[in-house]
């Protein structure tokens, strides 16, 4: 602990301040992948004629990429309002899912906490907070789920985000494909990392294998972003039908 | 700066959005889960986070599919920050020499 440390007061109620560091620090490699992206979204945004402030409203309001790249790809000036929004709900259920997972964690902390913690809910945020409750739980600390780490993760992914997708509408039409520098290898990095977290045995990740296989052939077969609903349910639903022969 | 279509656009998105990071916690807050229904939570976050990645697999480019083989190995033994580094570098190496 260094000396800064030793006069926080924070430091005196099991390190909170800590904790956020932590879970900053296991953000920075997610963040590798992000910035580039982030710089990409907000560079097509103002070629489709949202404004340097339109953007930042929607990445700080919506804060889910993957539904702000699916918006971007189908705007029109005016925007479809019913297709635009459709399409968010459709590309982010997957949250739906997250949250289940992550609610027997949250049982401890007050609704409303849990109301706000959840507004920063994304796929890294998610990911790194189930992944260290789990790990928690399994070397018996309670409660598993850190807060202030999650909330560490989140905010700085949030930062990154809203940031990053403000400077691509800045800079615009000065930024290239960023593909080529293979940055985008970044994300199935960090989620097989912490699928390997999770992993439990061959038995156990069948239903992934599902999952895989059904997503990679929605993805080539329908357009859109319905691959990731198609392989997250199949899997569950594999998951489900296993358990009941065991 | 700022069109009203596109304030109500983006303010319903934001909407449905929350509305999906809120739903499976409401929900599911205060029930206790049978066996099965464990055993998909505990499958769940797997499937949604290979589902995402999903399409890297199906690549038509060899250069990706090689980095993404390499870095699924490089996964299985390191950390994460080495991984991420392994896999930035093998697809941008590759996607330079195979094209």
């Amino acid at each position: 602990m260094s000396i800064s440390e030793a006069i926080l007061p924070e430091a005196v109620d099991g390190g909170s301040g800590s904790e956020f560091r932590r879970g900053v620090v296991s953000c920075l490699p997610v963040l590798l992948g992000t910035i580039p992206y982030a710089l990409v979204l907000g560079a097509q945004a103002t070629q489709r004629g949202l404004s340097v402030v339109e953007l930042p409203l929607m990445t700080g309001l919506n804060f889910a990429g993957g539904s702000e790249f699916a918006a971007i790809q189908l705007w029109t000036s005016p925007p479809h309002i019913a297709l635009i929004v459709a399409i968010t709900f459709l590309v982010n259920s997957r949250h739906l899912l997250m949250g289940a997972a992550l609610a027997p964690f949250l049982r401890h902390l007050p609704r409303r906490k849990a109301l706000a913690a959840l507004f920063f809910l994304c796929d890294e945020s998610w990911a790194l907070g189930l992944a260290d409750a789990r790990q928690r739980a399994g070397a018996g600390i309670t409660p598993a789920f850190s807060p202030r780490y999650y909330l560490g993760a989140a905010l700085a992914m949030y930062v990154t985000w809203v940031a990053f997708t403000t400077a691509g509408a800045l800079l615009g039409p000065m930024l290239g494909n960023v593909e080529p520098y293979g940055f985008d290898m970044a994300f199935p990095a960090v989620f097989l990392v912490l699928m390997r977290g999770m992993w439990k045995g061959f038995r156990a990740a069948r239903p992934w294998l599902v999952s895989l296989v059904v997503a990679a052939l929605v993805y080539l077969v329908v357009p859109g972003a319905w691959y990731v609903a198609a392989g997250a349910v199949s899997g569950l639903v594999a998951a489900w039908l296993m358990a009941g022969k065991a | 700066m700022i069109d009203m279509a596109t304030l109500a656009t983006i303010v319903l998105m934001a909407g449905v959005t929350y509305l999906t990071r809120i739903g499976g916690y409401l929900v599911l807050r205060n029930r206790v889960l049978s066996a099965r229904a464990t055993a998909v939570m505990e499958a769940a976050p797997g499937c949604v986070l290979i589902s995402v990645i999903a399409p890297s697999f199906v690549s038509r480019n060899p250069a990706d599919l090689a980095a993404l083989a390499i870095t699924v190995i490089a996964a299985t033994r390191l950390s994460m920050l080495p991984t991420v580094l392994i896999g930035i570098a093998s697809a941008g190496l590759l996607r330079h020499v195979i094209g």
